[in-house]
């Protein structure tokens, strides 16, 4: 039985990064606690198979995370070992942004503002079949620059999916800096208010918290699409690379990547 | 040829309920019947063609069998790359309709005009294009759509312009359909409401052949061939830019396999420069029949 501990997860992320040479890690180390919660607790893996029909639906929309979800498809047995230790190989099935070629990945979301979309579909599709199907979709505090985001948050609401849960990745960083350096944001939690959604805030690397609160949403007798801004780090879990957004997209040397997983290993075991 | 599309639509959403038709708030009186029909399977996705291409491709992922309507100059135009990475890339069965293809807006100016749908829907992957010129031709176009399991775009041109088949006629997926018959020198290659024009210019050249072509893609290429070697000249008309139509791809398969000359009439590198009726903005970019006959003339006199 997977038990999807962070740090394990995380190291399978540096694995990969090291493997791959140059890779988004910061982005994919925010949101380690969030896919870990989701695939220990709350996501409904039907038949316990990639394509099984009475799964629930989790969409990677910020695409660039993915290595943070093949960390957690490892854990299923769903990629092997040797899917990650030959990350970006010649040949090789496992890309750079989410591609949903790859068993068990929903959506292609290379390109910011398509997977929330295609999760809306998804979720009305499950209301419209009567399936008590759900769908998870995991947006970029960044991402939610691009204008299909509102167009989607818009229809969500008009429609009631409620079965939506939308989680904000909301580490305050994009590509080229801070989201309020790039694109201010303001409140988002008062923006999805005031699209409709049922919404709460979180710790996004409060294992408990988060369970708690996808407890309560997902319970929550409405039919309001649901919304998580969950507070993260980007970078989180190794001390040199949170907060520094340097580590967005930076190769990994051999010292650095010891460093990495060093700590990694003494928080495993403290 | 509006209610011919109608009527198909209504027929397969009512025989199959995994159809849902979703609309960026257009189409007014054309979807009545489709409403009043089966109103549980129509969905206004409000003015957001982005979204609504990602909800469709969700939809189908799902086994639904999503049909995405709007103007062409929106739908491929606006939402080009939620067709390439949502729908083509995993080959997702959503049929997509342009509505008023070309010039058909000419009152509304370059903002509703579409001469470059056909040109970037060409190199995407797995997706099918087909270009009904009457009633007949999107009768079988939309069946054999709907028994397709991919990406499908269906332009829609000039819609009251009469029919060019005198009845129904069978359609082969990806064949070219004749309309006129004949052996003389040049024949005539045409789509959507273009083919109604060759009809007429051929009357010059009685010995003139006159071929509609429906699939864009895939194209007939072995009838291509064929033509090439037959004919000393292919002209072929479009309402559409010359770059990257179906005068472009006749003549990368010309190029290819046999080559033959071919003249490519349609809309010059240009915008609509002027406003006015449908047929005023014809005779703007040179499509009017009077404007076809006198390119294909200079061309013929002038050949080497």
């Amino acid at each position: 039985m997977p038990i999807f501990e962070a740090n394990k997860l995380r190291r399978s992320v540096l694995e990969m990064a090291y493997a791959g040479s140059t890779v988004h890690i910061g982005c994919a180390f925010s949101i380690i606690e969030i896919l870990a919660v989701l695939y220990r607790s709350h996501l409904n893996l039907g038949s316990g198979q990639p394509e099984s029909s009475t799964r629930d639906y989790f969409v990677l929309s910020k695409g660039h995370g993915v290595m943070a979800q093949y960390a957690c498809l490892r854990e299923l047995g769903w990629l092997s070992d040797w899917d990650i230790h030959n990350y970006f190989g010649n040949g090789t099935k496992l890309k750079g942004l989410s591609d949903a070629h790859v068993s068990g990945l929903e959506v292609s979301s290379g390109s910011l503002g398509h997977g929330l979309s295609v999760g809306v579909g998804l979720a009305l599709a499950a209301k419209r079949k009567g399936t008590s199907q759900r769908c998870f979709a995991l947006v970029g505090d960044g991402e939610i620059n691009e204008g299909p985001v509102w167009e989607a948050l818009l229809f969500a609401n008009h429609f009631e999916l409620s079965n939506l849960t939308i989680i904000i990745d909301k580490n305050g960083y994009q590509a080229m800096g801070t989201t309020d350096e790039v694109m201010k944001l303001g409140s988002i939690t008062e923006k999805f208010k005031a699209f409709g959604f049922e919404t709460r805030e979180v710790d996004g690397h409060s294992e408990t918290a988060l369970e708690a609160v996808l407890q309560e949403l997902t319970q929550y007798p409405s039919p309001h699409p649901k919304a998580i801004v969950a507070h993260t780090i980007k970078g989180k879990g190794v001390s040199f690379m949170e907060g520094d957004n340097r580590w967005h997209y930076t190769r990994l040397t051999a010292e650095t990547f010891q460093a990495a997983m060093d700590e990694l290993e003494r928080n495993l075991h403290s | 040829m509006r209610k011919a599309f109608s009527d198909a639509l209504v027929k397969a959403a009512l025989a199959d309920e995994r159809i849902v038709l979703l609309t960026g708030d257009h189409g007014y009186s054309l979807f009545d019947e489709f409403r009043k029909h089966c109103p549980k399977q129509y969905i206004n996705a409000g003015i957001a063609e982005q979204n609504m291409v990602g909800v469709a491709a969700g939809l189908a992922k799902a086994g639904f069998r999503p049909i995405v309507y709007g103007l062409s100059a929106f739908v491929p135009i606006r939402v080009l790359e939620q067709i390439k990475l949502d729908v083509c890339y995993e080959s997702l069965p959503v049929i997509f309709i342009g509505d008023g293809a070309g010039v058909v807006y000419s009152s509304l100016g370059s903002s509703h005009q579409s001469t470059e749908d056909i040109a970037v829907l060409r190199p995407l992957p797995d997706i099918a294009i087909l270009s009904p010129a009457d009633s007949h031709e999107i009768t079988q176009c939309m069946r054999l759509a709907f028994d397709a399991k991919y990406p499908i775009y269906v332009r829609m041109g000039k819609a009251d312009l009469g029919p060019v088949h005198e009845a129904a006629t069978p359609m082969e997926w990806g064949k070219l359909c004749q309309v006129k018959t004949g052996y003389g020198k040049i024949a005539f290659i045409a789509t959507g409401s273009m083919v109604r024009a060759a009809l007429e210019v051929a009357k010059n050249w009685l010995d003139s052949p006159v071929w509609s072509v429906p699939f864009i893609k895939p194209l007939d290429t072995e009838k291509l061939v064929s033509l090439c070697q037959h004919y000393q000249a292919l002209v072929v008309l479009e309402e559409h830019s010359i770059y990257g139509g179906l005068g472009s791809a006749v003549a990368e398969i010309a190029g290819t396999y046999a080559p033959t000359r071919v003249l490519r009439i349609g809309v010059q590198d240009r915008f609509s420069h002027y406003c006015g009726s449908y047929s005023y903005l014809l005779q703007e970019h040179q499509l009017s029949c009077e404007a076809i006959f006198n390119q294909v003339s200079e061309y013929l006199n002038n050949a080497p």
